[in-house]
């Protein structure tokens, strides 16, 4: 039989969607769409709550290829909280504009399903399930500025690649099972470390990798990226900087200590590379950004690099420094999570303010708008990783992770990575001076549109990305205590 | 009162500032008076309680850290909330406390352009709680954060209330406005040598789940234990030592890393540049006595050459460098690269007599460039220039305020009697007798350079009465009417010309809680 | 307490309450000059009074001390630990001995009188309040200087009177070269400190502590652990006594440092600050004496050649306070001379009478510059007449410097010749002789061009009020008998009070009257005054012509100051001040920021390379090899408006196939 408590989240998610597909048809006032889907949204959490207290272990499904354990619960939980977050962003910003909202919460929710059917799964054709869930909603999402060439373009370019990446990792996945005749990561781990110096299978997993490298941005694989975000409807942008990116590292973390563990020898080196990449180029590029939005993706590529640091001690460690690894990347996706998403928020809210989202445009913010500007310094200097702001605890994990590993690689890699989080600073510190240093520019309207309140959600979700990002900073403990957890992804293998 | 002596006391001296500051930024914007009253209170209970230790501080055990506490933070990396106060940490903490406050009372009337209270007032709290929780944090990660907190307030203090005049980056077809260079400088500059801190940090965790019986541990006492023993060594211990000293040494700063500097001092809002010269830069020498000497004692017999050169270089350089300036804020700050140098010089030597010397060094600077920093600020403000060209018979003009400058400035030049003197008197007994197997020929001859450089200390400093306090005012400033020290500038300066004699006259004040700590320490890394 | 050394000479008291009291009359200036800031200018006399008060205080004090130490001895040293930093201790203490109680009783006494003038002289001055403040710093900061029972306080007294001395030359900071000449003072001294503090360093950590009685106790028992730095450490010790003592090379800024008030100048810079160097040397006497005797000869030759090229300089001096300060500089030469040769009494007795006859000369040219409102001889003359007290203390003053007997210089820089004679040192002695006999000469020449012939100024003179001629008068006699205490087969008190020592050494002076010597001085003397009598004595037009007509050759090095200043100036403070001050600025500015401004504009660039060429152009490049790779034409197809997405596709797919290649390459 089927635990459906296991699947609840899941299925609340898919009713949801469905409801509000038939309710976009006959509801008058479209906003109701949104409160459904917020509504869905936040059921959906409660079975996560019951499961995460409940005393029963790992659930396992169909054999094993979808388990529901620390690890699903825990980044099931942040897709759903992002994903709320998301929605609040989405309210005033659908309404401004005439968008199909029933269609578009109804994609969004799509998309966020599919990234909570990411967190269990554990075979090669779930994961890929999970993947083309979470992006082809996203396909449409991009385009959805129907007037806007731009975001036409960003819609097709960001289809066009990323098919391109889903055949990669289709193509990789055959291999695989072809040559280890299993699908599940377990079955595959257990024969995966006789086939290391097999050509076919480095060709496969580097295949994989690079599917899922471009679902993360990674460096050399983010070509898409800056020109999507700036495309997309803001909300959207944060969804793919975010959650979608966070699926791939899902899929990622899944795929490299689960089902490749044993060969770690063979993809850290590449990872290696990317995350050095990652990091440096996009750093390097957002330098020369004068749209925050186009800015904060490359920043995003860069925050990629990071979260990829720690996979690189993988050969070097035993299971416990695999479960520190894990949890490492973990602790800084969540963490990097709500302060990308306050940081969007902050686009939508700010561009509106200052009819501009460039960093010029948002000069002497801080005089008509101290709250957004004092946000601004949170959540930038949040992004910086300058304590007491949370962002510190995620590079300090990092950096942990790979100076405790032993490794001279490591080590390497861990003084590329503190440049290039001194370079960081200096982009993040630009619009922050901007904000509260420069004088206000002749571009900023008038008053009515400039000290116009924030509306409602889009406040709410500025406040509960801001308070995490500050209490988060003060007291790290209350992630660890959630990313401790996904230890047993590497350790259970 | 064990509440108070098990930890509630120290935090409260911590926290109560950045109480006041989320207070502060409650109050209504246009209620000047509520925001004054709490800046005051937030910043004078923790002087109350530093007060009320220096009575129950047991000065007979100066080496073990009282008041302390050591409670779980954040389990998941064994980073804990260990605070406590030994006999080097207490001066500096309750020299922080003071400062702060004082600070406070002297915004009261002069609040710099923009004007906005609240947030200025605010960022004086923040500071107050970095500063003081520095010097009582006893867990790396803890150390850390704190160490970070005060780029932030320092940040926007600089770049919203600085000096707005454009300046020319020299060398480069750069304008900018001064404020701004200075502010990103200071800040870059310094996340540069932290960052590598950091690593160093997570190197010495690293490491010490290495030797048994310890486990991975971010605490300093037990780190230093295993460094005692001999835990960090070779090669491992010269680039951790590398990495701390990038860290601290761009923050003391040494020679050559001290060139945001000038800049951060003569662009930062008079406030900014008191707690910046006299609390911030002790945090970094701050560092290198209570981490990089005691955990890798090893390495710093290694580095102490090296540091002791830099250092009698950067009391030259900076000397020389004062004689160059003409502008009164900007001499002042390179005269803050040649006393951080003595300190320094007191470090290298890894002597009781030296490390004392370097502790009253940095409180003494900390009062006494304080005080200049004051004064400087509060002449800017009357005569809107710095420009020692454009000043001259101030003596005359404000007769309290020129007096007050002539009493700092002899200070700063070290007079015997006064609290600057010890610093640097000591520091040349202890580099003449350095620690066993130091280089003699080295430190002999950086104490000779060293009391060269207390001549040349001298020389610009009585340069700088001459031209800005003595002889006949330039007619320009007959028509203004130049106000004398008002009293909220004499109730914040006299205290330190108060503390500035008394730890002249004895010395034991700060020695007294110092020595037992220092010579413990030195007994526990260098074997006596 | 009493020094282990001290059970030697039983005889000795330890000086009583009066002894243990003595703290008193050093801190009595200090309160004097906080009660002075504070209330100063409340008072009628401006706070004057209060300083006379105070020094009235120390002058009874110091004399009280005196006596008791004539009548029965005193060795007394206290000591209150201040600051211990691991062996090192900091002491604050007084030391109450034969040696201090003469400098108690100078100072007490010099600095009673000279307030006391003081009090009419600066009546009515712009910072009559501030002056007597910092006056009290001085007599304070010299008190706790003479009281030291170790280095370290010597080391705070002595910066603090040369911290007084720059605030009191440059009291009329009006004017640059006022201000200025306090500075040179004040620099001038520093840069010899740097050798009394290293000194002090290498001798108090060779004997593990500051305090004389240690240090000269280990001096005195050939300590082995002074072997290696006795010698060095004198030498050091001596450079910082060079500095305030004003001994060639370091004598410029005394002249100079006349620019402060007149009782300034009488007592600071003549009776008392300026014999701080000689009365160190005389408290390191043990050492000197023994461990660090080669290096003796030093000091005699350094003494020697200040006598001779101070004395030379007094001579073409129209400024009567720059002729006795150079005279003061000669003098002083003379008793490091002395002391050099062994000469511990002969030194210090002539710092006593200095003391006298050299402070009343100051006040009377005080006297004499208040009356006539000019510092220049040649706008006085014929003044014998109107100032009839100044002049006799004039005279009196004049005669024990010129060393005629019986006044007081007579007794005391004949025992110096006598002692540099005997000690084998005879080219020193006949240098002094011919010092003597210059200093007759500039002497007659001062006391001739200011009170004799025709009266050449233009203010009204008038003698100066009793509160100044009582001082001078009171000093006019000390002048006379001032010598009477140390006389050869007569009395030789002196001799006895300041050997009253912790750490019995050897001297050489007090060698009884040298008969044909005390002639052949005598006689140069006097016919020097004859000299001066022969060609100023009668009017004639203006001074410095005749100057000209008689000093043909060494009148241009002499106006020049042998052209010591400019050498200063020219090699040193120029050098340092300008060029080498501008260039350290400049490689701040220019190559170490430039270093730091420079990562950032590097890094800039390297992002607009990476953005643009990397991130952005690059692309076009790599579609062509990826098209290949991929065997698709993909990379020459249509492209939209502005996106390059089969290049960004194949751009991905190139990547994955590269990191394979690589890979499999190299597993």
């Amino acid at each position: 039989m089927i635990d459906y408590l296991a699947l609840a989240p899941e299925i609340i998610i898919a009713a949801t969607a469905v409801v509000v597909l038939l309710a976009d048809l006959w509801l008058v006032r479209k906003y109701w769409t949104a409160i459904i889907a917020v509504v869905g949204t936040t059921a959906a959490a409660i079975p996560l709550i019951v499961m995460a207290v409940s005393t029963v272990g790992d659930r396992e499904l169909f054999g094993g290829s979808y388990v529901v354990d620390p690890f699903a619960l825990v980044m099931k939980g942040v897709f759903l909280m992002a994903g709320y977050v998301v929605l609040l962003m989405s309210f005033s910003y659908v309404e401004s504009d005439n968008y199909y909202e029933g269609e578009y919460y109804f994609l969004l929710l799509v998309s966020i399903l599919g990234s909570l059917v990411l967190g269990s799964a554990r075979d090669l054709i779930s994961l890929f399930v999970g993947i083309e869930l979470v992006a082809s909603p996203m396909y449409v999402l991009a385009g959805f500025r129907k007037g806007d060439l731009k975001s036409n373009e960003a819609a097709l370019k960001y289809y066009l690649l990323g098919v391109l990446a889903s055949a990669l990792l289709l193509y990789g996945s055959s291999f695989v099972f072809g040559l280890t005749g299993s699908l599940t990561f377990d079955g595959i781990a257990s024969v995966a470390g006789g086939l290391v110096h097999e050509p076919a299978f480095v060709m496969a997993v580097l295949f994989i990798l690079a599917g899922i490298g471009f679902k993360v941005s990674a460096v050399p694989f983010h070509f898409w990226a800056p020109d999507t975000y700036e495309g997309a409807p803001t909300p959207i942008t944060a969804y793919l900087s975010v959650s979608s990116k966070a699926a791939g590292f899902v899929a990622l973390l899944a795929v490299a200590y689960r089902a490749f563990g044993p060969a770690s020898a063979t993809w850290a080196p590449v990872v290696w590379v990317l995350a050095a990449l990652s990091m440096t180029i996009a750093n390097l590029s957002a330098l020369k950004q004068d749209n925050i939005v186009r800015m904060l993706a490359y920043s995003s590529i860069s925050h990629a690099g990071f979260m990829l640091v720690p996979f690189v001690v993988a050969p070097y460690v035993g299971a416990d420094g695999l479960g520190n690894a894990v949890a490492a990347t973990v602790t800084y996706l969540i963490i990097y999570a709500f302060m990308n998403l306050g940081a969007f928020a902050l686009v939508i809210a700010g561009s509106r303010k200052a009819g501009s989202g460039t960093v010029d445009g948002w000069a002497g913010m801080a005089t008509y708008a101290p709250g957004l500007a004092f946000l601004g310094a949170v959540f930038f200097f949040g992004l910086a990783g300058i304590p007491p702001l949370a962002g510190w605890f995620a590079k300090f994990v990092m950096f942990r992770v790979v100076l405790t590993a032993g490794s001279g690689w490591a080590v390497g890699l861990a003084v590329v990575a503190a440049l290039n989080s001194v370079v960081a600073i200096y982009y993040y510190a630009r619009v922050v001076k901007a904000m509260w240093m420069d004088p206000v520019p002749a571009t900023v309207p008038d008053r009515e549109v400039r000290e116009a309140a924030v509306p409602v959600p889009l406040a709410l979700a500025l406040g509960i990305t801001a308070a995490i990002v500050l209490v988060v900073g003060a007291a790290p403990g209350l992630v660890t205590f959630f990313s401790d957890a996904t230890k047993t992804l590497a350790g259970g293998g | 009162m064990a509440w108070f002596d098990n930890g509630w006391g120290l935090s409260l001296i911590v926290f109560l500032p950045i109480a006041g500051a989320l207070v502060i930024l409650l109050a209504p914007k246009k209620n000047l008076t509520a925001i004054k009253s709490f800046g005051l209170t937030f910043t004078a209970l923790p002087v109350l309680l530093a007060a009320i230790m220096i009575a129950r501080f047991d000065y007979g055990a100066g080496s073990a850290f009282q008041f302390g506490t050591d409670l779980s933070w954040i389990a998941s990396i064994n980073a804990r909330y260990h605070i406590g106060i030994d006999g080097i940490s207490f001066p500096l903490l309750v020299l922080s406390t003071v400062l702060t406050m004082l600070a406070v009372i002297y915004t009261f009337n002069h609040w710099p352009e923009p004007h906005n209270p609240k947030a200025f007032m605010a960022l004086i709290l923040v500071l107050g709680t970095a500063m003081n929780g520095t010097f009582v944090a006893l867990d790396l990660v803890l150390f850390f954060v704190f160490f970070e907190l005060v780029l932030l307030p320092m940040y926007f203090m600089i770049g919203i209330w600085g000096d707005k005049t454009m300046m020319k980056v020299p060398g480069f077809r750069i304008e900018a406005e001064t404020r701004l260079y200075a502010a990103i400088k200071f800040f870059v500059f310094t996340l540069f040598g932290s960052a590598f801190m950091l690593l160093g940090f997570l190197a010495l965790y690293y490491r010490s789940g290495e030797v048994a019986p310890f486990v991975r541990t971010f605490d300093i006492p037990t780190l230093i234990q295993a460094g005692s023993q001999g835990a960090f060594t070779g090669t491992f211990a010269f680039l951790v030592f590398g990495a701390l000293f990038l860290g601290f040494a761009v923050k003391v700063p040494m020679w050559p890393l001290h060139t945001w500097l000038p800049d951060a001092h003569t662009a930062a809002p008079t406030v900014g540049s008191v707690l910046l010269a006299g609390i911030l830069l002790k945090l970094g020498s701050y560092g290198f006595i209570r981490i990089s000497l005691p955990i890798l004692p090893e390495e710093a017999h290694h580095w102490a050459p090296a540091i002791a050169i830099l250092a009698v270089i950067g009391i030259i350089y900076g000397a020389l460098a004062c004689l160059a300036q003409s502008d009164m804020k900007r001499l002042i700050a390179f005269s803050s690269v040649g006393h951080m140098g003595f300190v320094m010089l007191g470090i290298s030597t890894l002597t009781v007599v030296g490390i004392n010397a370097a502790v009253i060094g940095m409180v003494a600077h900390g009062l006494i460039t304080g005080l200049l920093f004051f004064v400087a600020g509060s002449m800017a403000h009357r005569y809107h220039t710095r420009e020692m060209a454009k000043l001259g018979g101030n003596q005359k003009l404000m007769p309290k305020m020129g007096a007050i400058l002539g009493f700092t400035a002899i200070a700063s030049l070290g007079l015997p009697g006064l609290a600057g003197f010890w610093g640097e008197f000591m520091s040349l007994v202890g580099s003449y007798n350095p620690a066993l197997g130091l280089n003699l020929g080295v430190f002999r001859t950086a104490m000779v350079v060293g009391a060269i450089g207390t001549v040349l200390t001298a020389g610009y400093m009585l340069w700088m009465l001459q031209r800005v306090n003595l002889g006949e005012p330039s007619g320009e400033w007959g028509s203004h009417a130049l106000v004398d020290a008002d009293v909220y500038e004499l109730t914040a300066w006299v205290p330190l010309m108060v503390l500035i004699v008394a730890v002249g006259v004895f010395p034991k004040l700060v020695f007294g809680a110092t020595n037992g700590a220092v010579a413990a320490l030195v007994a526990k890394a260098f074997g006596g | 307490m009493v020094l282990a050394a001290e059970e030697a000479m039983m005889h000795a008291s330890d000086g009583g309450w009066l002894a243990q009291g003595a703290w008193l009359i050093v801190v009595a200036p200090f309160l004097a000059m906080v009660a002075i800031v504070f209330f100063g200018k409340r008072m009628p006399r401006k706070g004057g009074e209060i300083a006379v008060g105070a020094m009235g205080f120390v002058f009874v004090y110091s004399a009280a001390l005196l006596i008791l130490n004539i009548a029965n001895g005193v060795i007394y040293q206290h000591s209150i630990l201040v600051a211990q930093l691991g062996s090192v201790s900091v002491e604050w203490g007084w030391v109450v001995d034969g040696l201090s109680t003469m400098m108690y009783f100078v100072v007490g006494t010099l600095s009673f009188l000279v307030f006391t003038y003081a009090l009419g002289y600066m009546k009515g001055d712009v910072r009559e309040t501030w002056f007597f403040a910092a006056f009290s710093l001085f007599a304070g900061s010299m008190l706790v200087l003479v009281s030291a029972p170790n280095l370290i306080q010597l080391i705070v007294g002595w910066e603090g009177v040369g911290l007084s001395s720059y605030l009191l030359i440059g009291h009329y900071w009006e004017e640059k070269e006022n201000s200025s000449a306090g500075m040179k003072a004040f620099y001038t001294n520093k840069i010899a400190d740097v050798g009394l503090i290293i000194g002090a360093i290498v001798l108090g950590t060779a004997v593990g502590s500051f305090r004389y009685s240690d240090i000269l106790e280990a001096a005195a028992n050939n300590s082995s652990v002074l072997v290696p730095v006795a010698v060095l450490g004198g030498v050091l010790l001596f450079i910082g006594a060079m500095g305030k003592s004003a001994q060639f090379p370091f004598h410029v800024w005394l002249p100079d440092a006349m620019a402060g008030p007149t009782p300034v100048s009488s007592l600071m810079h003549a009776a008392t600050m300026v014999t701080a160097g000689v009365y160190l040397v005389a408290r390191m006497y043990p050492l000197y004496a023994g461990m660090a005797a080669d290096m003796r000869v030093l000091i005699v030759i350094i003494g020697t050649i200040t006598l001779l090229i101070a004395g030379l300089l007094a001579i073409v001096q129209d400024d009567l306070k720059r002729v006795l300060a150079y005279s003061t500089v000669s003098q002083l030469g003379y008793m490091i001379a002395a002391l050099g040769a062994g000469g511990y009494t002969a030194g210090l007795f002539h710092l006593w009478t200095h003391a006298f006859f050299k402070g009343l000369l100051f006040l009377t040219a005080g006297s004499v510059i208040h009356a006539v409102h000019s510092n220049n001889m040649s706008d006085m003359g014929g003044l014998r007449k109107k100032m009839p007290v100044t002049f006799w203390s004039f005279t009196s003053a004049s005669l024990a410097l010129v060393a005629i007997i019986p006044f007081a210089g007579f007794f005391s820089k004949d025992e110096i010749l006598a002692t540099l004679g005997h000690n084998g040192y005879t080219w020193a002695m006949w240098i002094g002789i011919l010092g003597a006999f210059i200093t007759a000469f500039y002497m007659g020449r001062a006391m001739f061009l200011t009170f004799f012939g025709t009266y050449k100024g233009e203010a009204h003179v008038h003698e100066s009020p009793a509160v100044m001629t009582v001082p001078m008068a009171i000093l006019g006699v000390a002048s006379l008998i001032a010598g009477w205490v140390n006389i050869p087969g007569v009395y030789e008190g002196f001799h006895h009070w300041v050997t009253e020592r912790a750490i019995t050494f050897t001297s050489f002076s007090a060698e009884g009257f040298d008969v044909p010597v005390m002639l052949t001085g005598l006689g140069f003397a006097l016919a020097g005054v004859i000299v001066a009598y022969v060609i100023y004595f009668r009017d004639a037009e203006t001074q410095q012509a005749r100057d000209r007509i008689r000093i043909p050759v060494l009148w241009p090095l002499l106006e020049h100051k042998y052209y010591l200043d400019d050498l200063y100036l020219a090699t040193l403070i120029n050098p340092i001040k300008g060029p080498i001050a501008r260039a350290v600025n400049w490689s701040n500015s220019y190559i170490i920021d430039g270093v730091v401004n420079g990562a950032g504009v590097v890094a800039r660039l390297v992002a607009r390379f990476v953005y643009g060429n990397l991130d952005q152009k690059g692309i076009d490049l790599a579609v062509n090899t990826a098209a290949i790779v991929t065997g698709s034409a993909g990379g020459q197809a249509r492209r939209l408006q502005t996106g390059k997405v089969q290049q960004y596709a194949a751009m991905t797919v190139a990547g994955a196939v590269l990191l394979v290649v690589a890979i499999v390459i190299f597993t």
